[in-house]
């Protein structure tokens, strides 16, 4: 009896996840190779073929340092098959300092958008271009309609967008209604490990909060960067590496902690 | 003669009284009570022949100035879409003469007979057979060579009224006696020396044109025609291995005016549908007035293409796949707004790297970037002040600073990395010692990691002022 509502629950499971995929193929997925992460995701790695979220806090919500750093090296591995476009408000993207974290720079096309409705354009055209793996754009919010859009977008040719919420020139946040992307990923730098003996920073880390995930389940962990400044990257390795589980405490939803008194 | 009034122009009415060019104002106004004069304005008349050379482009791509009345139009090859010669003549005189101009007109084998017959030929109006360039000349008088005035008037002084006179005169004994360049003026307009124009814009044999019976003035036909004229240009470029890199689109209207629209490309072309897609959104901006009569199409830069063939397995090539998205970015936001970072030759950051366009560059010969320095991912255009920088002098990296109103107390640092000025791309007077930075890589008690610099060298007793470059991830 349990076996077939097994079998019954996994066929439909497949049935649900190909009308989300709107009859279109798996575009598949990019295992981050670390069997913790990984299983945070149904299909074990990030989803490919639609568009995930980067937000932040503090001063990382004008400079988008972190998110961006971040964000560069989970795609690491996919601006090395196709085309990668980088979409700013403000071009202040330094590509040396991509290229030193093992980011491919020399084959991103940037491009510097007027304004929001601009960026949130030129991003849906890049994510819909043959060629195009991944495409990053730096964008203040995305709407519900925006994000579906852009699912579209990614949908059409099994691109990845990688959102960067970002506002470059200040100004209040304004605050998205709502949103349709497969992960939302917060990111905020974390103190590095020297090496024991070694003089000055570690590698780079960040405190990684996955704090949505469509067919998954969030979780939080400190993640470095495995070949930064270095000549000797290891291409075959994803360039992020896990260090640590984090605590759950952000996740607050969840559990909701009460303290007495 | 300095401070003589003198005719610079005369018009239909005036010459009847018996006025002419060059003479005296006052001897005008003794001839002639009532004349009204206006000054002259040689930069407008030369503004507006230059507009009306723009305007003939519609006859022809290559029209050249013949200052300070005349235009030369190359219409080599053209006349058969007026069917004929005498057609194309036809319809410029009405369109000319709509506008409110007098002119001459004269179609010749070579411009030089060409500006005579126009200037001094009897009829306003003449197309000359070909080859018959010396008959026709014959009669006029040797000004209609566009010799130096001296030349001219000594060639009359000794009665010689005639250019069939000077056609007569052995050429050694010519040259000798009116020099080189009256021989030369001789030959160029009889055709048996060549004459070089300076024309507006350099001669296109990329070009195409569509003449509609009735104007056009609705958006949907618009977009139709110029799809329909960049069929008819990409159909030649294709049966000649070309592709265009630039296209100018131009509506002409029935007000004379033209409509010019202009695109480019990433790497050269030759889809009509494509072309006609990029100058799409740019049809909206085109008041149409009352209605374009004449579209014409041109491309620039054009280069060999080879025909492609798609791969059998469908999958294209990435360039060829990008090129179409590249170029719409570029036509809607610019071409500086959209590029490819690439490894500059320097050392100083903010010059290591520079914009190159996103296609089409073959590789730099500069060295790529050396990842074992940490360089940051945000570098500010201007390097931003810090305040409250705590650091030990002489050159120990800060312990804590203030940036946009945040201290930031420092946990880990690594440096210093001392960058100094490009002193041997200035004179050698300019060189200095002190235009050095110190760059350090700093990390807050938060993790966030900064790129900060300490300007110039340590002087004692004066303080150390510190930057802020970059932001690392």
């Amino acid at each position: 009896m349990s076996g077939f509502r097994e079998a019954k629950l996994v066929a439909l499971k497949a049935k649900i996840a190909a009308l989300e995929a709107g009859g279109r193929g798996d575009c598949g997925v990019l295992p981050f190779g670390d069997v913790r992460l990984d299983d945070a995701f149904i299909k074990g790695g990030l989803p490919l073929g639609q568009w995930h979220e980067f937000v932040s806090g503090g001063m990382e919500v004008e400079t988008c340092a972190a998110p961006a750093a971040f964000a560069a090296l989970m795609a690491a591995p996919l601006a090395r098959r196709g085309e990668a476009v980088w979409i700013l408000r403000r071009d202040d993207l330094f590509a040396p300092g991509l290229v030193g974290l093992g980011f491919p720079a020399e084959k991103l096309i940037q491009v510097c958008a007027r304004d929001e409705a601009e960026a949130l354009a030129v991003a849906e055209d890049a994510l819909a271009t043959e060629g195009v793996s991944a495409v990053f754009a730096e964008v203040e919010a995305v709407d519900l309609t925006a994000g579906r859009r852009l699912q579209l977008a990614c949908e059409a040719r099994g691109a990845t967008g990688f959102i960067l919420r970002r506002r470059p020139y200040g100004g209040a946040d304004r605050q998205a209604t709502g949103t349709a992307a497969a992960t939302r990923w917060r990111i905020a730098p974390a103190p590095s490990q020297p090496e024991p003996g070694m003089l000055g920073l570690g590698a780079p880390r960040w405190a990684v909060h996955l704090e949505r995930c469509r067919a998954g389940r969030p979780g939080a962990w400190l993640m470095e960067a495995a070949d930064a400044y270095t000549y000797e990257a290891k291409h075959g390795t994803h360039p992020l590496r896990l260090v640590a589980p984090l605590g759950d405490r952000h996740l607050a939803p969840t559990t909701p902690l009460r303290l007495a008194g | 003669m300095r401070g003589v009034r003198v005719l610079t122009a005369v018009d239909q009415v005036a010459a009847a009284a018996g006025l002419r060019l060059g003479q005296k104002a006052t001897d005008a106004m003794a001839l002639c009570p009532d004349l009204e004069t206006a000054p002259a304005e040689p930069e407008a008349d030369a503004l507006a022949l230059a507009e009306l050379s723009d305007w003939c482009v519609r006859f022809s791509p290559a029209v050249a100035l013949a200052p300070p009345d005349g235009l030369y139009l190359d219409v080599t090859g053209v006349a058969h879409l007026w069917g004929g010669e005498a057609g194309l003549m036809a319809d410029l005189r009405a369109r000319l003469a709509k506008n409110g101009l007098t002119m001459r007109l004269a179609i010749a084998d070579t411009p030089g007979a060409a500006w005579a017959l126009a200037h001094y030929g009897r009829e306003p109006e003449l197309i000359a057979p070909p080859g018959e360039q010396a008959a026709l000349l014959s009669p006029l008088p040797p000004a209609a060579l566009q010799l130096e005035p001296e030349t001219a008037a000594q060639i009359e002084r000794l009665g010689l009224r005639r250019i069939g006179q000077l056609i007569d005169i052995p050429r050694a004994p010519l040259a000798r006696r009116f020099g080189a360049q009256t021989l030369t003026r001789l030959d160029q307009a009889l055709g048996r020396g060549a004459e070089a124009l300076t024309y507006r814009r350099p001669p296109n044999p990329w070009f195409a044109r569509l003449a509609f019976a009735e104007p056009i003035s609705a958006p949907d036909d618009m977009v139709r025609v110029a799809f329909d004229v960049a069929a008819v240009l990409c159909a030649r470029l294709e049966t000649e291995g070309q592709g265009g890199r630039r296209f100018h689109l131009a509506f002409h209207g029935v007000d004379g005016k033209a409509r010019p629209l202009t695109i480019g490309l990433a790497l050269a072309g030759r889809d009509p549908a494509r072309i006609a897609k990029l100058f799409a959104p740019k049809l909206e901006t085109v008041d149409p007035g009352f209605g374009i009569e004449v579209v014409t199409l041109a491309a620039e830069d054009v280069e060999p293409l080879e025909g492609r063939q798609r791969r059998l397995d469908s999958l294209l090539e990435a360039d060829q796949s990008l090129a179409p998205l590249i170029d719409r970015l570029v036509n809607r936001l610019g071409p500086d707004r959209v590029w490819r970072n690439v490894p500059v030759a320097s050392h100083v950051p903010e010059l290591s790297s520079a914009p190159a366009p996103a296609l089409g560059v073959a590789a730099p010969d500069a060295p790529a970037w050396n990842p074992e320095q940490p360089r940051p991912l945000r570098l500010f255009r201007a390097p931003e002040r810090l305040e409250g920088v705590m650091a030990l002098t002489p050159d120990d990296p800060p312990r804590q600073f203030q940036w946009r109103r945040r201290t930031h107390r420092i946990a880990l640092a690594e440096g210093p990395e001392r960058i100094g000025a490009e002193w041997w791309r200035g004179p050698i007077e300019a060189v200095r010692t002190d235009q050095v930075r110190d760059y350090y890589r700093v990390e807050d008690q938060d993790g966030a990691r900064f790129w900060v610099f300490r300007e110039g060298l340590y002087t004692e007793g004066e303080p150390a002022r510190w930057w802020l470059h970059g932001v690392f991830g």
